[in-house]
């Protein structure tokens, strides 16, 4: 099985599902030469040629709009948005065509396409290299929206993506890309289907919800809360449009108190669903309310880049509320 | 990568004109399409002004919620439809493109099934009155948002290039499309793919009420092309002959791997921007009517005349064939009736997801 980092799933994922099938391509900005400015896409354009691997010009419009266009007529694209932070310039060709086109044609046209796109903070980037906006896409019917964590996850759930019949929103935990490795396995077809969580590590205390790259920063606070005796069950939701529902409550059902861990702001965040899900559906198990521990709302802040994070220490305090509750 | 037209000169001021307002031919070149073409045009000119009066009347029955009228429109829209080849090639339309439907052979029942939201529309009512569309025949489902559906032509284009089958995609736009950054990163990939795209500005002087001077900082639409690497033509969008030499030139430009072309047809929509328009607030009656002594029906009847191909009793026999045929599409689409409830749910994703099935079932409670 081979080893890898996140950006390296990417890669090698995109130009495994760019050698089983010919109708898929990659476009967005500096993905061909340079390869990305992540390296996610290196080598494929020296592999499959400036035809797959299309440097667009400077426009987020033009490649998720040009990106829905090549789906309604065949190919399956994969567009690259440099930072998720930019994708808003093409967010009515998201919001608008991409998702309301199956909709609108009651089927008789369809977007199977990805958008890529790193998200998250914690680079040192200011407020336009940090954002986590999720919660865009999952309110707007029609896109799937998918925040992976590991590398074997990355790697399939883009298989799924790509393969898949319905356009992805495919965020990508930049500050996780080189920082986690693990073996990969090696069959092709091994696909992560969207709606299922993975459950992280088991225990009775109390349950951690988190997705993307704050998966870090929860797995990290389950092993201080180890070492004081507290044992956590990890919820890694992976995809949030749509999301796994009965792995949420059967979890929180049994434990009656969980804490949600997401960076994005907290209002409307898409933890507030899931909180309000497991308020509306299981509150007579819970033993204390659902506690979200977020990203603050504000712009994302540069100075306090680290301190904007949900850290374990926030974790930590969390889970001490719902205790003590 | 321009090659230019052979017949007429890009980024001319004066727009393409071949028929005058007596019907007579002003070509430099010889008129040499078919005897049969040329009624089979007017045919198609009759049957799209007739199709516009009904749907305008539809919705003043209260039996359709809007309408956005095409009406002036004709000429450029029919000359589109002939200048693809229909189910092979594609369209992007935006929503006055109804003689680009009907011209292409969209089932007259299909039209009306949309515009009343009935079960005749392959769609499933899923759009506001207005929005055209045909799996069948590549045509594009029309969105509201201005402009944004001019980058998915420019992709379907890359992909048509790729493909490598000759395929041309046609997309077309009023005006207004021409100041949103979407139309500008459109025409600028296809300027840089050299993508078989051809940009057809169906240019009616007003984006609801908002005047051409008001709307754009040069003097015409088709110079705009120049910056994106393209050739930008204007042509008399009211003349039929006019648009569909220049369109036929350039999609078979497009074809022949010497990519896309932006057209600026100017034209003049008689009715208001729609339903929910008052065109007396912003354009004086005496304009209205000097455009209506170009309208594109008459004149173009006039050269037919001419080559004695038209008369009186045809004129009377096409109306009422028309008509018949719109009043049984109109009843055959209404007869459909209304579409399931339950239908709204469907076809979000491939698969429906938990939460709708949940949804679903608690709005039929």
């Amino acid at each position: 099985m081979p080893v890898m980092n996140i950006v390296q799933a990417v890669t090698r994922t995109l130009s495994s599902e760019m050698e089983r099938d010919d109708s898929v391509v990659v476009l967005g900005e500096d993905v061909g030469k340079r390869g990305g400015v992540f390296l996610a896409t290196q080598g494929l354009f020296d592999r499959f040629g400036p035809d797959r691997v299309i440097d667009t010009p400077l426009s987020e419009a033009a490649i998720i709009g040009a990106a829905l266009g090549m789906s309604v007529h065949g190919l399956r694209p994969v567009a690259e948005i440099q930072f998720a932070d930019y994708v808003f310039h093409g967010f009515d060709q998201l919001v608008s065509q991409v998702a309301k086109t199956r909709y609108r044609s009651a089927g008789q046209f369809t977007a199977p396409m990805v958008v890529r796109m790193p998200a998250g903070g914690g680079v040192k980037g200011g407020h336009h290299h940090s954002q986590n906006p999720e919660t865009h896409f999952a309110h707007t019917a029609g896109l799937q929206v998918v925040y992976p964590s590991t590398p074997s996850d990355t790697v399939g759930m883009l298989r799924s993506a790509v393969r898949g019949e319905d356009p992805v929103v495919f965020l990508e935990p930049k500050r996780l890309y080189r920082a986690v490795k693990e073996d990969v396995p090696d069959d092709p077809d091994r696909l992560v289907p969207f709606g299922r969580a993975a459950v992280r590590r088991r225990g009775d205390d109390v349950v951690l919800i988190s997705y993307g790259a704050s998966m870090a920063e929860t797995a990290r606070a389950a092993d201080a809360l180890a070492q004081q005796g507290i044992e956590s069950t990890v919820i890694d939701l992976r995809s949030l449009m749509p999301w796994d529902k009965a792995t949420v409550l059967e979890h929180v059902a049994r434990v009656g108190r969980c804490v949600l861990v997401s960076e994005a702001p907290r209002t409307l965040g898409f933890m507030s669903e899931v909180a309000a899900v497991i308020a509306e559906e299981i509150l007579d198990t819970l033993l204390a309310p659902p506690l979200r521990v977020t990203g603050a709302d504000t712009p994302y802040p540069y100075a306090q880049d680290r301190a904007y994070l949900p850290g374990p220490r926030r974790i930590l305090n969390g889970v001490q509320k719902v205790l003590d509750y | 990568m321009i090659r230019d037209s052979s017949r007429f000169q890009p980024f001319s001021e004066r727009p393409v004109r071949l028929v005058g307002d007596q019907g007579e031919w002003l070509g430099a070149f010889e008129l040499d399409l078919s005897d049969e073409l040329l009624v089979q045009l007017y045919r198609d000119l009759v049957l799209a002004r007739l199709l516009d009066e009904r749907l305008v009347r539809l919705q003043l029955q209260g039996k359709s919620s809007f309408v956005a009228p095409s009406s002036g429109h004709e000429a450029i829209q029919i000359a589109i439809a002939h200048a693809v080849r229909p189910g092979r090639d594609w369209l992007f339309p935006y929503y006055r493109d109804y003689g680009v439907a009907s011209t292409l052979g969209v089932p007259l029942v299909e039209i009306f099934g949309q515009m009343m939201g009935t079960r005749a529309d392959p769609a499933k009512a899923r759009q506001m009155p207005s929005h055209p569309s045909s799996r069948a025949l590549n045509m594009f489902t029309a969105v509201s948002p201005i402009a944004a559906h001019v980058p998915p032509a420019v992709g379907a284009g890359v992909a048509m290039k790729l493909a490598g089958r000759g395929e041309v995609c046609v997309t077309s736009f009023g005006e207004g499309a021409t100041s949103e950054g979407d139309w500008h990163a459109a025409m600028n990939f296809a300027g840089v793919q050299g993508a078989p795209v051809v940009f057809v500005c169906e240019n009616n002087r007003y984006a609801i009420s908002v005047e051409l001077q008001k709307q754009s900082g040069s003097a015409t639409i088709a110079e705009k092309a120049h910056a994106y690497g393209m050739p930008g033509y204007r042509v008399d969008g009211m003349d039929v002959l006019a648009c569909l030499y220049l369109m036929r030139e350039v999609v078979e430009r497009a074809r022949d791997g010497f990519g896309p072309a932006l057209v600026e047809a100017t034209v003049y929509r008689y009715g208001a921007h729609s339903s929910a328009d008052d065109d007396s607030m912003y354009r004086p009656a005496e304009e209205v009517a000097a455009w209506r002594r170009r309208d594109p029906l008459p004149r173009y009847r006039a050269l037919l005349e001419r080559r004695e191909l038209w008369d009186a009793a045809a004129e009377e026999a096409l109306r009422a064939e028309a008509n018949a045929a719109l009043s049984d599409a109109a009843l055959e689409a209404e007869a459909a009736g209304e579409v399931p409830f339950a239908w709204m749910f469907d076809d979000v994703y491939a698969e429906m997801p938990w939460h709708l099935g949940e949804q679903r079932a608690e709005a039929e409670g």
